[in-house]
């Protein structure tokens, strides 16, 4: 058989039948759609929380007391730098702060301006900034999603923090961070390091928790260990640890959503069996027709599976075009905020465009087996048939 | 030649609908020739006619031709058997509606190996021997009885066999189409081809060049 002769005969075929197809097409755009904008959001979300931890300290280190965290007093610090191993002890000063006309909360993190930050991403918030402009008054930067909110009560240049003592005390807006930064910086209030604390009720000999690095991996667990032995009521998390965490977050809500998909995938295979298995007598008779004029039940099978390849190829490219355009140019709304959450500020923040190819190929194969596997079985049943008994 | 030997066609083979459609025949068809099978229906002559084109097998006996023994082939082989040897003409045309009759006609010659221009060649050749040319863009969905004949014709003969099978060809067809029909099998028989035509209709009778007439009942050839 001549491929160009049995593909103007197989395209003959399908623009004929458009109809017959045209469900089964719509349902699998819909499927593969569904379950690449998943990946996509999955896989960009976590590439960005790695990159953000990759630039977070090695160690955090709380003070608990019943259970609980507490400030963590900064003479300890000069404890932790005794280790050997241990570099850049840092103290860091956040807390939530709570904004009652919205019922909802920002994050303030005081940076100590003068010393070298460990963390990347302030750094890099930071560089836009004339320290000497900005620290000549008390001044803060805010993320993209509190701009929003301040700007909507008219807070455009300052804002009164209501202090544990009842007082106000007045800040002033220096700059707000670009919305690329928003998947981090979104809610995100940064100013002064001893503003931080006297606004978060933070006594200036404490702080929310302490930082550590240890640039030799191997030494890790060992200086986790020492650290304990130093203080016998604090909580060491590991960055490790931190990213398995988010890892384990996102493949929990990526889970779902895949479960989902396989219980979707399942029951549309079992709908293409059973279309293909209660095959019409047009079907049949089609089939029966094919085998009487000579062609054999290989070119039969060729031909039905190349007719539901095209149809799966195409719908599966059409989905992940979707998806494509879904997720990384519309920033793919409702499903953005089910994955970060939005009980704090609704966060809009740019999805940077991250495909797997590894992840498409797996989609792929996951979608097409069973797609064709699911055509293939009955279309062989009715092609062993005598082709006078498919004909009646 | 065809030479058919104790062929035996059962149906529910041990089980309480066994049924005989064809018991014992014996059978010799000369090449060039035209044959009727006569018979009521469900005597069993459609059913030698589908055993004769493999696409069915039979409980036992042999089918030869040309010094073939064709009636147990594998798929692969009795397929290449009617691509190339072999025409169907069916009582119900079994053509595709959505399809016009040009490409109706071309599907006998897909798996073969052919060009598309070899195909396109042959196709207008089929279909101005079966006087249907002049409808090859149009829809069999929009053709008449006599026209959708013509085209199954046309598709049985498109592949130059050597034999054509006619299963009730005018079982569907009004006296002038019959009279059109026959017409189209004298010409066939022209060419040298061996016409077998399994029917009821009693047009067939004493035409001039009809070779034999075979009478079928119960699954019996009757003397």
């Amino acid at each position: 058989m001549k491929n160009s002769v049995f593909f103007n005969f197989l395209f003959l075929l399908l623009s004929k039948h458009k109809s017959k197809h045209i469900a089964i097409f719509i349902i699998s755009i819909l499927i593969v759609f569904l379950t690449s904008s998943i990946l996509f959001l999955k896989n960009s979300l976590q590439k960005e929380v790695n990159s953000t931890l990759e630039n977070q300290s090695d160690f955090v280190i709380q003070k608990i007391n019943s259970g609980k965290t507490q400030n963590i007093p900064t003479s300890w610090i000069d404890d932790f730098s005794s280790i050997n191993g241990v570099t850049s002890v840092q103290q860091r000063v956040y807390g939530l702060y709570y904004f009652m006309p919205e019922n909802i909360y920002f994050t303030i993190i005081g940076v100590d301006f003068f010393e070298e930050t460990t963390n990347k991403n302030i750094k890099e918030l930071l560089n836009i900034l004339n320290i000497s402009d900005f620290l000549s008054t008390n001044s803060m930067i805010i993320g993209n999603g509190v701009k929003k909110i301040f700007d909507k009560y008219h807070y455009f240049d300052f804002y009164d923090f209501k202090l544990s003592n009842k007082n106000l005390e007045t800040i002033k807006i220096f700059k707000d961070l670009p919305k690329e930064a928003n998947l981090v910086a979104n809610d995100l209030i940064i100013m002064d390091i001893n503003l931080a604390k006297q606004i978060l009720n933070i006594n200036e000999d404490e702080a929310t928790d302490i930082i550590l690095n240890v640039p030799n991996n191997l030494e890790r667990q060992n200086v986790k260990e020492q650290i304990l032995i130093k203080h016998s009521n604090i909580r060491v998390l590991q960055k490790d640890e931190l990213k398995k965490m988010y890892e384990n977050m996102f493949n929990y809500k990526g889970g779902i959503f895949l479960i989902l998909f396989i219980v979707v995938l399942f029951t549309f295979i079992l709908i293409l069996y059973q279309r293909y298995s209660m095959i019409s007598s047009t079907d049949k008779r089609e089939i029966g027709i094919l085998k009487a004029v000579g062609w054999s039940i290989k070119d039969i099978i060729k031909l039905k599976i190349m007719e539901n390849f095209i149809v799966g190829f195409m719908a599966f490219i059409i989905g992940v075009i979707l998806a494509y355009i879904f997720i990384f140019i519309l920033n793919a709304p409702i499903l953005k905020n089910i994955f970060i959450g939005f009980s704090n500020i609704q966060n809009d923040f740019t999805i940077s465009s991250n495909i797997e190819i590894s992840s498409l190929i797996t989609l792929f194969l996951f979608f097409m087996i069973p797609f064709l596997s699911a055509v293939l079985i009955p279309v062989w049943k009715v092609a062993i048939i005598d082709s006078t008994k498919s004909m009646k | 030649m065809i030479q058919i030997k104790n062929l035996n066609k059962i149906f529910y083979e041990n089980t309480k609908k066994e049924f005989y459609a064809l018991k014992d025949i014996n059978l010799e068809i000369e090449t060039s020739t035209c044959v009727i099978l006569k018979g009521i229906s469900g005597s069993g002559k459609s059913t030698l006619l589908s055993l004769i084109a493999t696409m069915e097998k039979p409980t036992s006996g042999e089918i030869i031709i040309d010094d073939e023994s064709v009636a147990k082939l594998p798929d692969l082989h009795s397929s290449n058997f009617r691509a190339k040897k072999l025409g169907f003409i069916f009582q119900s045309y079994n053509l595709f509606n959505e399809l016009s009759a040009k490409e109706n006609v071309s599907i006998p010659l897909i798996p073969v190996g052919f060009s598309q221009k070899e195909i396109n060649e042959k196709v207008l050749k089929a279909l101005e021997i079966a006087n249907i040319s002049h409808k090859k863009d149009e829809l069999v969905s929009n053709l008449s009885g006599g026209e959708k004949q013509r085209c199954a014709i046309a598709r049985a003969i498109v592949n130059n066999p050597d034999i054509i099978l006619c299963d009730e060809p005018t079982a569907n067809l009004d006296f002038d189409n019959s009279i059109k029909f026959i017409e189209n099998l004298k010409e066939l028989k022209k060419l040298n081809k061996t016409i077998i035509v399994a029917t009821h209709d009693p047009i067939f009778d004493n035409l001039d060049f009809i070779d034999n007439v075979i009478n079928i009942k119960n699954g019996i050839i009757c003397e």
